[in-house]
């Protein structure tokens, strides 16, 4: 597979290439589904600009859910109400004023990078 | 035991309604986590929904999914002993009960149902880690209002039920209120389904405050309930403006329906709040009517909160109970009034009153019959967590005097009743209270107690010695306790070998015994006379003492000591090698303690039986006995228990002429044995070994001896119990996954499966293919989690081989 490099991080300069990109988001789809994303489910994301970010979505895409970004610097109440709004069992996120808004949502299942990132599906590789 | 059930979930009260979604998702988490928690708020229906959970996973757990309701606890280490008893594991000496909880559950499938956590959290959390990492087939199911934080576990949070759409009103919270009106009576038209849907709304959904608004529909419409509530809501300052939402929406909505009710039933729920779980009507009368209940208004009251939802009974209204989110609430009104202190105090001496009276019709009046006996054990039993809650009140408020006299009042916490050690914590610790003003006779009665479980837990000494001192100071006119005392230091000094001693001890006892009408303790002492004369060979006066054991104890009609003397005279015939009366003495007392549900004395006397029926050649019999021994001993943990089967299984081999399987069984009780620090019964293995070496040689004999003695227990059993020869290991499942069909991916799938050998991105795929890269992901993702892949190179690999294979 060619080395394409498809995204660099703004911030730390890291690369993210074509084949890694199809392989964490081939991954993490897999994980989505193994936590219960069906097709036209809802799924909150809500992580900084970056490679994460971007698998995260290719990843609900191909789990065939339905992408919710949430932008990181959007205030408490407007963070809360979109997550109502959004009416999504799963978030992805390893923001604390995210995961704060998302108490009393209707969110089941709150996902971390490092959970999507999981190799086998009973062992979540959470720190 | 094929016939017991795998659950031990309670019917379903009312209808479960809605939720069909996350019912479908958790089923497939919990199969595929180790752990999962159920989060959220009181009221917002996480044990409801983890007990829905837990009862479809029936069928995939052979070895049972089990409720452990941890509500009623205040003391961390009663996490892993109400674990054990839902599980019939009892405590080993010497093990820390966690480790033999551990030990039983290693190889087993099974699902534990934690419920309510929250209040025992970082006991949970560690009792949790610690199962998981030593049982690689269990699962756990927690409830909780926080998470256990530890690493295995997925955490879910519950949300509310759903809320009705301006469009669509048939969501789960109205179907909910619907459900539950009806159940109350109420016929609601489609004129009020405004104001339903309002009312869901302003209640959030929540389950419990939507079941407290639809018990009122009776009296109030919707509508009004709706008004009321809103009105409330907007003044609620109970549980502090900063509170979460939800959790002052429940509080809100309780707050209400307590307000609602009529002042009696107001003082009756809160002062319901002291019962340790379920109650029965007999004791809600008793522990609360005063003032300004009487005793008769309460059956009405109970009703009357049974009508509103604040308080559960069963279907025969014998058995009542408060959701964990009303009790505390209930006990924070208790508090409030200034009742606590009083009830608890009251609860205290209801809790010793009735112990005593059933203690008394169960063991020590006479003439009383079985049946009637039997009903008090049960009877006392029910009370036990009551029983708990109250001595902890008594250790607390530092009433000794009470706490000893509700600790000698109870065969449920003595080692009669099967419980081994728990009487030694609770009189050790009242006794390291301030005793001041208890008379020194209470105190000695007490240790009466003390030594019979410190017997139980094989501190020989200890207790000796206070018995000793229990018999030196204790009233002269307590006869019973006395007779039980002498009957004790029987047992304890035939365990030391000092026959003589014990003697004098057992005619002292049925001396006393005799003289006040005593037949519990004339059986008692009789028995121990028939131990004496049997360990000095008389068998004759053994026989004797034992027969006349035997008519005492058949005239009080306690099964448990009518089983004991008749394993005294099994033992006495098997010594004149009389096998088959000795059998007929052993197989009477198995019916007897499977009434008493005395698992670890079965499970001794289905050995007993077994190995005796063995002896007679009777094979099918024996085989029978002794594997429902072995099962009886496998579930309650005990090593010591499984030993003396594997013991009774080596003889069984033996006898059938397999000697292999005689010297692996024997090795595994020894290795067993040993693991425990005990060294008995070695002229038996001895004299097996003898053998062995004449018919197999040193060589052979010596290896099956190691073999055995590495082998797990229950591998050896079960070699002798089917009679054939396993593998010395037993054989693993194949951890390859089974073959992959590819006739599982459909035909767009085949074909992405083939580009990916190419080394194609999904971009290149997508191109290749004319659809969207979007699109290719969505097909890859579907391939992994058919064929049960990680990477998109797993799948490369597949397809390539597939092809040179096929090609």
């Amino acid at each position: 597979m060619d080395q394409r490099i498809v995204m660099v991080d703004s911030g730390t300069g890291l690369k993210l290439t074509e084949e890694q990109l199809d392989e964490r988001s081939a991954v993490a789809a897999v994980r989505l589904r193994h936590k219960g994303v069906r097709a036209g489910d809802t799924v909150l994301i809500c992580l900084p600009v970056g490679p994460d970010l971007l698998v995260a979505t290719h990843a609900v895409i191909a789990a065939d859910g339905v992408a919710w970004p949430l932008p990181v610097d959007l205030d408490q109440a407007t963070l809360r109400d979109r997550i109502q709004e959004s009416a999504a069992r799963v978030m992805i996120s390893n923001v604390q004023r995210a995961l704060d808004a998302a108490e009393e949502s209707r969110v089941r299942i709150v996902m971390s990078v490092a959970e999507l990132s999981g190799a086998s599906p009973s062992c979540p590789t959470g720190r | 035991m094929p016939e017991t059930p795998r659950h031990n979930l309670p019917a379903e009260p009312n209808r479960f309604v809605g939720r069909e979604r996350d019912l479908d998702d958790l089923h497939d988490l919990v199969g595929d986590t180790r752990v999962v928690t159920l989060c959220g708020v009181g009221g917002i229906g996480k044990t409801r929904l983890a007990l829905r959970v837990a009862a479809r996973l029936v069928p995939a757990y052979p070895d049972g999914v089990w409720l452990v309701e941890l509500a009623r606890f205040g003391r961390a280490e009663l996490v892993e002993q109400e674990i054990a008893r839902v599980l019939g594991v009892r405590e080993e000496a010497g093990r820390p009960l966690l480790g033999t909880v551990t030990a039983r559950l290693r190889e087993q499938r099974c699902l534990l149902l934690l419920d309510n956590c929250e209040h025992l959290v970082h006991r949970c959390a560690e009792v949790v880690a610690a199962l998981v990492a030593g049982c690689p087939s269990l699962r756990v199911l927690a409830t909780s209002r926080e998470p256990l934080r530890i690493a295995s576990e997925l955490i879910w949070r519950v949300p509310p039920l759903d809320l009705p759409d301006e469009g669509a009103a048939d969501a789960e919270s109205v179907q909910l209120f619907m459900d539950r009106a009806t159940a109350a009576g109420t016929r609601l038209d489609g004129a009020s389904l405004a104001d339903v849907v309002r009312l869901c709304r302003a209640l959030d959904g929540l389950p419990l405050a939507i079941e407290l608004a639809a018990a009122r529909t009776s009296l109030l419409s919707p509508g009004q309930i709706a008004d009321r509530i809103d009105d409330r809501f907007s003044l609620l300052t109970t549980g502090g403006r900063t509170a979460p939402a939800r959790q002052r929406t429940l509080l809100g909505a309780v707050e209400w329906s307590y307000d609602l009710l009529a002042a009696k039933e107001q003082v009756l729920l809160r002062r319901l709040s002291v019962f340790a779980g379920d109650f029965d009507l007999l004791l809600a009368e008793q522990v609360c009517a005063e003032r300004p209940i009487a005793a008769n208004e309460i059956v009405e009251l109970l009703g009357g909160l049974v009508d509103k939802s604040l308080v559960l009974c069963d279907e025969g209204r014998r058995r009542y109970r408060l959701l964990e989110t009303i009790k505390r609430y209930a006990l924070e009104r208790l508090r409030q009034a200034g009742e606590r202190e009083v009830l608890r105090e009251r609860h205290l001496h209801v809790l010793c009153a009735l112990q005593e009276r059933h203690f008394a019709t169960e063991v020590v009046e006479p003439g009383v019959p079985w049946p009637r006996r039997f009903e008090a054990l049960i009877a006392s039993r029910e009370l036990i967590d009551d029983q708990r809650v109250a001595l902890e009140w008594a250790a607390e408020s530092g009433d000794v005097l009470l706490g000893l006299r509700l600790c000698q009042t109870s065969t449920g916490l003595l080692p009669l009743g099967g419980n081994l050690r728990e009487i030694v914590g609770w009189i050790e610790r009242l006794l390291s209270l301030d005793t001041t003003g208890v008379p020194a006779e209470q105190i000695a009665h007490a240790m009466a107690y003390l030594a019979y479980g410190l017997e139980a837990k094989d501190e020989l000494s200890r207790s000796l010695e206070t018995a000793r001192r229990s018999l030196a100071e204790m009233a002269p006119d307590d006869d019973f306790p006395r007779c039980v005392m002498h009957n004790l230091v029987v047992v304890v000094l035939l365990r030391m070998g000092r026959a003589e001693e014990a003697a004098h001890h057992a005619e002292e006892g049925l001396t006393v015994a005799t003289r006040s009408g005593d037949r519990w303790n004339q059986a008692a002492s009789l028995a121990g006379l028939s131990a004496v004369a049997l360990v000095r060979g008389r068998l004759r006066e053994a026989q004797r003492h034992g027969e006349e054991a035997l008519a005492r104890a058949g005239e009080h009609g306690h099964r448990w000591l009518m089983a004991r003397t008749a394993v005294q005279l099994g033992a006495v015939a098997e010594a004149r090698g009389d096998l088959a009366a000795a059998r007929t003495r052993y197989e009477t007392a198995v019916p007897w303690l499977s009434e008493l549900g005395s698992d670890l004395e079965l499970s001794r006397c289905l050995a007993r039986t077994g190995r005796v029926a063995a002896m007679l050649h009777e094979f099918g019999s024996a085989r029978e006995r002794l594997a429902a021994g072995t099962d009886i001993a496998r579930a309650t943990g005990q090593r010591q228990a499984v030993a003396r089967c594997l013991v009774g299984l080596s003889v069984l081999a033996e006898c059938e002429g397999d000697l292999e399987g005689a010297v692996l069984a024997a090795a595994a009780a020894a290795g067993l044995r040993e693991s425990i620090g005990q060294h008995s019964a070695t002229t038996r293995f001895e004299e097996l070994l003898g053998r062995a070496r004449t018919k197999l040689g040193d060589g052979r004999t010596t290896s099956l001896w190691s073999r055995g003695r590495a082998m797990c227990p229950d591998v050896a059993a079960r070699r002798v119990l089917a009679g054939e020869r396993l593998p010395p290991k037993a054989a693993k499942a194949p951890v390859t996954a089974e073959p992959v069909r590819h006739s599982v991916l459909t035909a767009r799938e085949q074909e992405i499966a083939g580009l990916l050998t190419r080394g194609l991105s999904n971009r290149g795929i997508a191109g290749e293919l004319v659809i969207s890269p979007a699109t290719v992901a969505r097909h890859i993702a579907n391939i992994m989690e058919k064929l049960g892949y990680t990477s998109r190179a797993q799948i490369a690999v597949w397809a390539a081989e597939r092809s040179s294979g096929s090609g």
